[in-house]
């Protein structure tokens, strides 16, 4: 799992790459955890170099999105592959959370 | 038989990482199509990280010792899964699914994992074997279900 953040137009964009499962989740929740204490309020996940994701990533998803709830701020994920758009789907997180086709996107639905 | 491998993971942290990767070199070895490898590397994942959490601490005491066969076979149209595990009586198929339509603040992730073998596998099974629990998977190659 190799987690790089940059910034766009006032928005956090953290891609991750690799798998996002019960061994590297915590990894990926501190990076978050460090991010949103470092006061980011509109995050982007770049997605687009996962390879999959289980129930342990998606619950750091889950954390993240309901600390970034609210005015001006949130949690955008785009770059879905087939089987994270799969998990999503199956797991109802694609009616829950802001998933975005492309960063274009995923950076205007602010 | 077709090509697979076996391997005996014990309870500890970073031994599903060590299957994880046993699997991904297998998959690439074979040529898997991605779908494929990614819907079993969940699977794997959610049932090797459950075992290891409810299934060595159900029997109240440590389980340091506790150990899991994990057995990998290519079939000439599915991929079959087996894990074996020496913990106390759980079947990870009793879990409850969870309500997947609820809203961000109230949703729950509990259940979720085997929910989502289910429904990424073709055929999921649970057998109490010889004080063992045994899960087996298999996933078509031809990408149905």
């Amino acid at each position: 799992m190799d987690i790089t953040t940059r910034t766009a137009n006032g928005v956090t964009i953290v891609a991750f790459a690799g798998n996002l499962d019960s061994n590297t989740s915590p990894t990926a929740q501190q990076a978050l955890d460090g991010i949103l204490a470092g006061g980011a309020t509109r995050v982007a996940l770049d997605f687009t170099a996962l390879d999959y994701i289980s129930s342990a990533g998606l619950r750091v998803m889950l954390g993240t999105a309901k600390r970034l709830k609210g005015a001006g701020s949130g949690l955008h994920l785009f770059g879905l592959n087939e089987t994270v758009r799969e998990v999503f789907d199956i797991s109802g997180f694609s009616q829950i959370l802001a998933v975005f086709a492309a960063e274009a996107e995923a950076l205007k639905g602010f | 038989m077709g090509p697979g491998f076996r391997m005996t993971i014990g309870a500890g942290p970073g031994e599903v990482g060590r299957v994880n990767a046993a699997f991904a070199e297998f998959a690439d070895a074979q040529a898997l199509p991605a779908a494929i490898r990614r819907s079993v590397g969940v699977a794997l994942d959610e049932l090797l990280s459950n075992t290891i959490r409810h299934g060595f601490a159900k029997a109240g005491q440590a389980r340091e010792g506790g150990e899991v066969v994990v057995e990998v076979e290519l079939c000439p149209d599915r991929l079959r899964v087996t894990l074996s595990d020496d913990g106390g009586p759980f079947n990870p198929l009793d879990l409850a699914a969870p309500d997947t339509a609820l809203p961000v603040d109230t949703r729950q992730i509990g259940g979720l994992g085997i929910h989502l073998v289910r429904r990424l596998m073709d055929e999921v099974d649970y057998q109490r074997r010889a004080d063992r629990n045994v899960v087996t998977l298999a996933k078509r190659l031809d990408g149905g279900g």
